[in-house]
This record gives C-alpha cells, structure tokens and sequence, in this order.
C-alpha cells in the first residue's frame, strides 16, 4: 500500500509548485553541470591567474604578494615590448589580408561560375586542417634548404627579385631565419591558414541576401558600385566585425604558429605574448609569466564586452 | 582556436533563407561579364590555397636525398618508407591512439553536458539565465594562454600530471563553452511549438528532449561534435605542458618533438602531417554542410 501512498502524496503536494518555479528548478539542474565546470576550469584559474601576476611565485615556492612589481619588470623587458609591438603588427596585417582576401574570393564565389563547387572545395582546405600540420608544412616550405618557396622562386627565376633586395644570396633565402623576413613569414602562413574562414563566412551570408534587392537596385538604376555599397555592405557588415573581432583575439593569443615556425625568434623577431608566457614557465618564474598574459587582459576584456554586445542575444 | 565558427549558428530552416535559396535565382543571373579574369583570379587563388598541401603530400613520397639535397617539384621516385619509419621505429600508432582517447572522450563528455545546459538556456526561464550566458561566452573567448599557468598548479594539486586523464580535464576549459555556446545556437532553432504539442500528448520533458530536440538537433550535434573534437585533436599548448612521458605524447606533441632536433627528418614529419589531418579533413567534407552552415549560418543580430 505504501506503494501507492507515496505517489498520492507527491500529487497532492505538486499543485502548490507553480509552472514557472518548476521550470524554473529544470532550467537550474540542466544548467548545473556547465556551470561548476565553467567554475571550477576557467574562473577560477581566471581569477587565480590575475593573483599570481601579483605574487612572485616560482615553481616549488608560492611566493608572496609584490604589488605591481611584475608588471613594472615588464615595462622595461625589451623581449616583452617586442611582444606587443608584433602582436600589434600580427593582428592588424593579418586580419586586412584576411578581410580583402577573403571578401573579395566570397564575391566572386558568390558569382555564377562553372566549377564553382571545386574552388570553393580547395577554399575549404586550409581551414579543415588541423593548425598544427599547416604551420609545419608552413615551416617546410620556408627551409632554406630544400624548401618549396626557394624552390620555384629558383625554378621560375623570381629569386633575382628578393636577393635584389638583400634577402639572400645563391638561390638560398632562409625566410624563417632572419629578422627581415621573420614576421612577414609568420603572417603569410597565418592568413593563409585563417582566411578561408573568412571567406566561408562571407559567402554565407552574401546567400542570404536576397536577389530580389538585386534586381530592385538594378531596376532603380544603380551602378555595379553603388549595389555593392547599398546592398550588399549593409548585409555582412555585422558578420564581417564579429569575424574580426574573433578572429582578432584568437590571432593575438594563438601559440601553435609562432611556436612551430620559429619559436618567437630570430632574437624575439617574432615574439609573441603565449610564447614568452610559456618560456617563463619553463623557466619557472610563474609570477612574471602569469603577468605576462595578465597583462592582455584589459584589452581582452573590452573585445569580450564589444562582442557580447554584438552577437545575438535573444532577449 | 582558429578554425573555430565564430559565431552561433542556426538551422537554415529558421533563417529567413528560403526566398533568397541561391542555387535557383542565381540559375536565372547572367554569367559575369569579366568571367575570364574572374577565372583568372581563382586559379591564381587555388594555386597558393593548394600548394602547401601538395608539398606536403609530395614531401612524405620522397626519399631523403629528393627532400634536400636535389629539390624538385616532383618526386622522382615515390616511396612509402617515410610512412613505415613513422609508424614503426617512431611509434607513431601511439601518438594517434593518445589522440583519439582524448579528443573522443573530451567530446563524448562536452556533447552531453552541453547539450544539457544548452537546452537549459534555450527553453527555460530562471534568474542568472542571463549571466550563465555570458560565462559561457566568456569561456569560448577565454584564451588557453591566459589559463595554463593556473592549470598546471591546479592539475599538480589533483594528482593528474601526465596522464591523459588531465588532459582530458584540461581540456574541457575549452571544449565546454564551445560546444555549449554553438548548441544553444542550434537549439534556438527547433520550433518550441514541436516540443509542447509533444508535451500535451503526454511526453515528459525529458522525453521531449530526447525524441523531438535531439533528432532535430542532429546535424547541430554532428557539427559541434567535430568541432569540439578537432579542437582537443590540435591543441598543442596544454599537451605540451601537462605531458611530459614519450608514451602518452598526442599527435601535436609528437610532431612537434621531431622539430626540436638539429636534423629535421622532413619525410617522416610529413607523414605525420599526412595521417594526422586526414581524419579531421575527412570529417569536415564528409559534412561539410552542416559545417559550413554551423559555422556562420544565421548567426548574428539583425
């Protein structure tokens, strides 16, 4: 019998839950496990990490609170400054090439050409391989020895043009290794490998317009130009920013690149906050190198803010 | 990260796509005048986008003396050896066995988890909807490098130091908010009106989930699965710091120790390039759709 009782008794209590609590308590219990994971994995070494940049800890020894000495050493580390003043360069390039190469393949994939499907299929490629395999082939392409680009520069006798310029000499250019050709390098590889996401973006969002704002622009007698500013601008505009600004903070804080091509060097030529953030743990200096990341927070925070603003939120 | 959508997708069906479907009203466009430069321009285009993957390809045929000391744009004599010496003397099976184990297992846990929470946020109304959304956003952003050094004290403290069991750990800071952040996405998609006539027939809530989300979530899953799981298969970083024994190295780690040395033995590292993208590529054309759309589709305000 108790059998039986026990879920009258239940029945008899639910009525005085409402629908909304209800859901309310469904809405809390599925969102619980996200949550704590989120807790426990990335606030909490989030906040951790800022405490640390604080501390002067080292390997073995938690250290004690030193104020804004960490970050003063920063100021006048010369390896540091140049972490910036890449980082700056790497972003900014990168991302106009990615913006240019990528909207401009998405408009004239988004013509009607025969084989449309193949080119869009090669664009596919880069972004579908694991970053790692990209930056290396990267690496081996830019060898001075033995590598793919000396090799049709040779072949094709474009190698008089670079070694006019004083890059090398003998049909040898170690792309990699010298500090004029260093970050150059690193940016061709990481547009290359980033801009098909661009462009993949783009293109889904140029299908979304519709043709009939075409033809209406074109019956109102609007010029190739003025289609393109008034129509199609006004439709990926906000695809493009999000792209950038992800793309933007992605791109500052990537370590696989710069680690695999050239490991920040030739003497920091390419010297990036993760990669320095990593020899100073190697090191076992933790408090500067948790400082160094710490220190990319404030912009970190304003790209998070501006993109919280822009993506979709549904209330 | 980088190969990562940027933004919350959305199943085509909710979209307003269906008047503008590309493939009929763009039958009716007159080809482009300048067709000829256009083609022009993509051949230049796919020669650069493809190049580097053909050396790599072509490198991995090669034999050693081809590679350095007589380059050329075409393998003269095509081998397999580089593949035999990876995968025998180099133990190269292992590093792919490492691999999947994590990746698999951090995408099994984040595909449930997150599912869960997604549909939490999508369906329900409660107080901290709102911020349980932004933390989530906030991880997906979070940079890895940002957290590693707070990681490796933490994982230290737990006793998980080299073992793919902290990796596993480790990596759901990033798995977690992505797969989370792309479902609620898909989620958003699925009419809510299909779940409550569902519900007044006499499913639960669970089994509405389970019978009419899930199913028509399934190409969102598909899709946020791969990612998720190429996401755990190239991470570099993290395997770097929290792996220290050869045996338990995966894919990335194993790759790049064999570029540390002083003699890069360029065939073998080709060849781990080689079989290493190969199930990722692989997984992106086979649903390269649901892909493509999830990684931009319907995602932005307005």
């Amino acid at each position: 019998m108790a059998v039986i009782a026990a879920p009258r008794q239940r029945a008899s209590r639910r009525p005085r839950m409402t629908f909304a609590r209800r859901q309310a308590l469904w809405g809390y219990l599925l969102v619980l496990p996200v949550s704590l994971v989120l807790l426990a994995l990335v606030a909490y070494p989030f906040v951790y990490a800022i405490y640390i940049s604080f501390t002067d800890r080292v390997v073995g020894n938690p250290g004690g609170w030193v104020g804004f000495d960490n970050f003063r050493y920063l100021a006048r580390w010369s390896s540091f400054g140049r972490a910036v003043q890449n980082t700056i360069t790497l972003v900014v390039v990168t991302d106009v090439l990615k913006l240019g190469l990528g909207l401009g393949l998405a408009l004239l994939l988004n013509e009607p050409l025969r084989g449309r499907g193949l080119f869009r299929a090669a664009v596919l490629l880069p972004w579908a391989m694991p970053g790692f395999v990209a930056f290396l082939t990267w690496k081996l392409l830019l060898v001075p020895i033995g590598g793919g680009l000396n090799l049709v520069l040779n072949e094709t006798g474009l190698m008089a043009v670079p070694e006019a310029l004083g890059l090398g000499s003998n049909g040898i250019i170690d792309w990699l290794g010298q500090r004029s050709t260093a970050l150059p390098a690193v940016i061709a590889a990481t547009t290359w490998r980033g801009f098909p996401f661009w462009c993949i973006s783009f293109l889904a969002a140029l299908q979304q317009v519709p043709n009939e704002l075409y033809e209406a622009a074109k019956i109102d007698g609007a010029s190739r130009f003025q289609r393109f500013r008034d129509v199609t601008v006004p439709a990926i505009r906000q695809v493009v920013l999000v792209v950038a600004l992800l793309s933007s903070i992605w791109t500052a804080n990537s370590f696989e690149h710069i680690w695999i091509m050239t490991q920040g060097g030739p003497s920091d030529a390419t010297m990036v906050f993760p990669v320095l953030a990593y020899f100073g743990m190697q090191s076992q200096r933790l408090g500067e190198a948790a400082a160094v990341s710490v220190a990319l927070v404030p912009a970190l925070l304003i790209l998070v803010f501006v993109v919280t603003a822009l993506v979709r939120d549904d209330d | 990260m980088a190969s990562v959508p940027a933004t919350t997708p959305r199943p085509r069906a909710a979209g307003p796509t269906q008047g503008g479907r590309a493939v009929e009203h763009r039958a009716r466009r007159r080809p482009a005048a300048g067709s000829v430069g256009a083609y022009l321009l993509l051949a230049v285009v796919t020669v650069l986008l493809l190049f580097p993957v053909y050396w790599m390809l072509t490198i991995s045929l090669k034999i050693p003396r081809e590679i350095n000391r007589v380059p050329s744009l075409w393998p003269q004599t095509v081998t397999l050896d580089n593949y035999r010496e990876l995968l025998g003397e180099r133990g190269f099976l292992t590093n792919l066995r490492n691999s999947t184990i994590v990746a698999g297992s951090v995408t099994l846990v984040s595909l449930f988890i997150s599912s869960l929470a997604a549909y939490s946020l999508v369906r329900f109304r409660y107080r901290f909807r709102g911020l349980v959304g932004r933390l989530i956003l906030f991880g997906y952003l979070m940079p890895t490098s940002l957290l590693f050094i707070p990681l490796s004290i933490i994982v230290a403290r737990l006793n998980l130091g080299n073992s793919l069991q902290g990796l596993i750990v480790v990596y759901l800071t990033f798995s977690m908010p992505l797969s989370t952040w792309l479902l609620t996405g898909y989620f958003r998609g699925v009419p809510a009106e299909l779940e409550e006539q569902a519900m007044v027939d006499g499913a639960t809530r669970m089994g509405a989930l389970l019978r009419i989300v899930l199913p028509l979530s399934l190409p969102g899953l598909v899709a946020v699965g791969i990612f998720t799981f190429t996401a755990a298969w190239n991470e570099l970083l993290l395997a770097l710091i929290f792996i220290t024994s050869e045996d338990l190295r995966t894919v990335p780690l194993a790759l790049q120790y064999l570029i540390t040395g002083d003699v890069y033995r360029w065939g073998p590292i080709m060849a781990g390039a080689v079989l290493s993208s190969l199930p990722v590529v692989i997984l992106y054309f086979a649903a390269q759709r649901v892909m493509v759309q999830g990684a931009t589709a319907g995602s932005v305000k307005g």
